[in-house]
C-alpha cells in the first residue's frame, strides 16, 4: 500500500493504483476505471458505438426499413445501399439499424425484468431458510429443467407466436440464473461478521436485508446483466429464426437472416450476412464486457468462462 | 456416499416432476381446442365435442394430469395433429440422422478442443492462443444458425467444394443397407466407400455449426484447467522423477484437466438439442430437428410438446448421470461429499 492509495491485483497481475475515494464524483470514477482499462474500454466502445448506431442511423438515413422497390431488389452493397438491398428492394442498412433497436430494446428489457424478478427469488430463497426457499428453487430447478431455447421456443408456441411471448420465454429462461447466483451471494453474505454486528445493534430483519445485504449483492447482479443481455438477443434472434418471435416484416436480425436464407446460398450472400454479423458483434460485445468487469471487479472468481 | 445419492436422485426426480407441470401447464394455455386443432375448421361442432371428451379434456385437470404424465412415460405420446400418424413413430423414424450429426458433432468438437487447448498451453504460442480465444469468444456468441449460413456461403456457394443443404446424402445417391441407421457406419458395413464418403461429406458442414458453440466452451475450459494444473506440485513431480514432458503431459495434466470438462456434459446435450433445430433447418437435414420446426409451422403442438418434455427428462438424466459419473471417477469428490454429508 503506497501513499495512502487502495491497490488490489487484477488478474494479469500488474498492480494498479485506484484513486482514493471521494476523489471526483462517483460517475466520473468509474468512467475513468473503465476507460483506462484497455479490456474494459474495447468492448464498452464497441457497444456504445452500436447504441449510437440504433439511435442515429434510423433517424439520418433517409431510406425507411419498410420501404420497397422492387427494381432494385437483390443489389449488392454500393454506396447507396452500403448493405445492399433484399428480395423486396428493402435497404438492408436501414433494416439492421431498426433490428438494432429491437434488439437492444428487448434485450436490456428482458435481462433487467429477470434480474429484478430472479434476484428478488433469490433474495428471499437466500434469507429465510427452510420451507420457503426449498419451495422456491425447486420451482427454479424445474425450468432449469429445460434447455434454454427449448423452454423459450414452449413458451411461445404456448402462448401464442410474437416477438412479445418470445420475450416472455427469454425472462422466463433468465430468472432461474439470476435467483440462485443472488441466493448464493445472499447467503454468502448472511454469513458475514458485519451482518452478526448489525443484528447485535439490534436492526431488523428487514433492514438488514434492505442496507446491507441488498447492496453488497447488486454489483454481482448487474454485472450478470450484461451477460443475460447477451444471452437474451441470442435467444430472441432464435426464436425469430425459427419464426417464433419477431413477425414479417419486423426486421428483428433473426427473422431477417431466415428471410434471406435462400437468397444468401445462391450468390446475394448479403441479405442475410449483414444481419448476422450486427447480431454476432453486439453478443460477442455484451459476454465479453460481463467476463471482463467480473475479472476486474471481482478477483474472487475468476471463473468458469477465463 | 449413499445418501449423496439419494438426494441427488431425489432432485433430480423433482425436477422432472415440475418440468412436467411445466409442459403440461403450456400446454394447457395453449390457443384453441386441440379437438378442433386435430379436425380441422370443417368439422361439424358434435363431432369436435365428441373428440373433446374422448381426450378427456373435460375431465379435472389432476386426471389430465395424470394422464398425460403417465401416457408420456408409457411412451404414448400421442398422434400427430396433421396427419394422425402417432408421434413415436415420426420421432422413430427422424432421430437416426439427429443421433448420426450429434454423434459426428460432438466427435469433433472434442478432437478439436483437445487439440488446439493442447498447441496452445503444451508450449508458449502466444499468437496461436490469441487465435483460440478470439474462435472461442466469437463462437460463444454466434448462433448455430448463422455459423451454417457462412460455412454455407464459403464451403458451399462459393468453393463449391461441399455439398449444400441437401439432407443426409445427394439426391441420386441410394441409402446403404440398413442395420444400424447411420449412413456412415451401414456404408462402411455395406462395404461401399463411396456412399460413406458421400455421407462425412453432408456431414461435414451442419456437425461444424452444431458443434461451435460446445467447441468455443470446452476449449476455453480446457485451456484454462490445462493452465492451472500443469501449475500444480505434482506435475513438478513427475518431471522430476524424470517423465518426458510429453509423457506428463498425456498421463497426468490431461486426464486431470479434462475431469471438469465432464460437468459440462448436460450443457453439451442442451446445446446439441436446442442446436439440431436451428441447424437441422437450414441444412434440410431429415432429423427431429426440422420435424419439429415442421412441426410448429403447422401448429402441430403435440409433437412439439413431446420434443420438449423428451428434451427436459434426457437434460436432467444426462446431468445427473455426470454428476454421479464425475464422483465415482473422481475420488476428491467422493471424499468432499463424506466429509459435508
Amino acid at each position: 500500500m503506497s501513499s495512502g492509495l487502495l491497490t488490489f491485483a487484477p488478474p494479469d497481475g500488474a498492480i494498479r493504483e485506484v484513486p482514493p475515494l471521494g476523489d471526483g464524483s462517483r460517475v466520473r470514477r468509474a468512467l475513468a476505471a473503465v476507460l483506462g482499462d484497455r479490456r474494459l474500454a474495447v468492448p464498452t466502445l464497441v457497444l456504445v458505438a452500436i447504441v449510437l448506431f440504433a439511435i442515429i442511423a434510423p433517424l439520418a438515413w433517409g431510406v425507411g426499413p419498410d420501404t420497397q422497390n422492387l427494381l432494385a431488389s437483390l443489389k449488392a452493397p454500393s454506396l447507396a445501399h452500403p448493405m445492399g438491398t433484399d428480395q423486396l428492394g428493402r435497404d438492408i442498412f436501414a433494416r439492421v439499424a431498426e433490428g438494432a433497436r429491437i434488439s437492444l430494446l428487448d434485450g436490456t428489457l428482458i435481462a433487467v425484468i429477470g434480474a429484478v424478478i430472479g434476484g428478488v427469488i433469490g433474495l428471499l430463497a437466500g434469507t429465510t431458510a427452510g420451507a420457503s426457499d426449498a419451495v422456491l428453487m425447486r420451482v427454479m430447478d424445474a425450468i432449469l429443467a429445460f434447455p434454454p431455447l427449448i423452454l423459450a421456443m414452449a413458451v411461445t408456441v404456448g402462448l401464442g407466436v410474437g416477438l412479445k411471448t418470445a420475450a416472455i420465454g427469454a425472462t422466463l429462461v433468465l430468472i432461474p440464473w439470476y435467483a440462485r447466483l443472488v441466493r448464493s451471494e445472499a447467503i454468502r453474505i448472511r454469513s458475514l461478521p458485519f451482518i452478526e454486528a448489525a443484528h447485535a445493534i439490534g436492526a431488523s430483519r428487514r433492514r438488514i436485508i434492505a442496507r446491507h445485504v441488498v447492496p453488497h449483492v447488486m454489483p454481482t447482479l448487474a454485472i450478470q446483466i450484461a451477460a443475460g443481455f447477451a444471452y437474451a438477443v441470442l435467444l430472441l434472434a432464435g426464436l425469430s429464426f425459427l419464426g417464433l418471435g419477431a413477425q414479417i416484416p419486423t426486421p428483428e436480425w433473426g427473422a431477417m437472416i431466415t428471410d434471406g436464407l435462400t437468397y444468401s446460398l445462391t450468390g446475394q450472400w448479403w441479405v442475410s450476412v449483414f444481419p448476422g454479423v450486427a447480431l454476432l458483434v453486439t453478443v460477442t460485445a455484451a459476454s465479453m464486457l460481463s467476463d471482463r468487469l467480473r475479472d476486474v471487479l471481482d478477483p474472487r472468481s475468476s471463473g468458469l468462462r477465463s | 456416499m449413499t445418501g449423496v445419492i439419494a438426494r441427488r436422485l431425489l432432485g433430480s426426480l423433482g425436477a422432472i416432476f415440475g418440468a412436467s407441470i411445466i409442459a403440461f401447464v403450456i400446454m394447457r394455455v395453449l390457443p384453441g381446442n386441440p379437438a378442433r386443432l386435430i379436425l380441422g375448421p370443417l368439422a361439424p361442432p358434435s363431432t369436435v365435442h365428441s373428440l373433446y371428451r374422448q381426450l378427456g379434456l373435460d375431465r379435472p385437470i389432476y386426471v389430465q394430469y395424470w394422464r398425460y404424465i403417465t401416457q408420456f412415460f408409457q411412451g404414448q405420446w400421442g398422434y400427430s395433429y396433421s396427419d394422425g400418424a402417432p408421434v413415436r413413430t415420426l420421432i422413430g423414424e427422424r432421430l437416426p440422422a439427429t443421433i448420426e450429426l450429434a454423434l459426428f458433432a460432438f466427435l469433433i468438437t472434442m478432437l478439436a478442443s483437445i487439440v488446439l487447448a493442447l498447441l496452445v498451453t503444451y508450449r508458449r504460442r502466444p499468437i496461436a492462443d490469441r487465435i483460440v480465444r478470439a474462435i472461442a469468444y466469437i463462437g460463444f456468441g454466434t448462433p448455430p444458425f448463422f455459423v451454417s449460413l457462412i460455412l454455407l456461403i464459403v464451403f458451399f456457394s462459393t468453393l463449391k467444394i461441399l455439398p449444400g443443404p441437401e439432407g443426409r446424402l445427394g439426391a441420386q445417391v441410394t441409402p446403404p443397407a440398413t442395420v444400424t441407421h447411420l449412413y456412415t457406419i451401414d456404408a462402411l458395413i455395406a462395404g461401399e466407400p463411396g456412399k460413406f464418403l458421400e455421407a462425412v461429406e453432408h456431414l461435414v458442414l451442419p456437425g461444424v455449426a452444431l458443434g461451435m458453440a460446445n467447441f468455443a466452451f470446452l476449449v476455453r475450459l480446457l485451456r484454462a484447467n490445462l493452465l492451472e494444473v500443469s501449475r500444480e506440485p505434482f506435475i513438478t513431480v513427475v518431471r522430476g522423477k524424470g517423465l518426458r514432458r510429453w509423457t506428463a503431459f498425456r498421463r497426468h495434466a490431461l486426464p486431470n484437466a479434462s475431469l471438469p470438462t465432464l460437468t459440462a456434459g448436460g450443457l453439451v446435450l442442451g446445446e446439441f438439442l436446442a442446436g439440431s433445430v436451428l441447424v437441422e433447418k437450414v441444412f434440410n437435414w431429415p432429423g427431429v430437428g426440422s420435424l419439429v420446426y415442421e412441426a410448429i409451422l403447422k401448429q402441430d403442438f403435440s409433437i412439439v410438446q413431446t420434443f420438449i418434455l423428451l428434451s427436459a427428462v434426457m437434460f436432467v438424466l444426462v446431468n445427473l448421470g455426470v454428476d454421479l459419473l464425475y464422483a465415482v471417477i473422481d475420488p476428491r469428490v467422493r471424499v468432499r461429499s463424506v466429509v459435508t454429508a
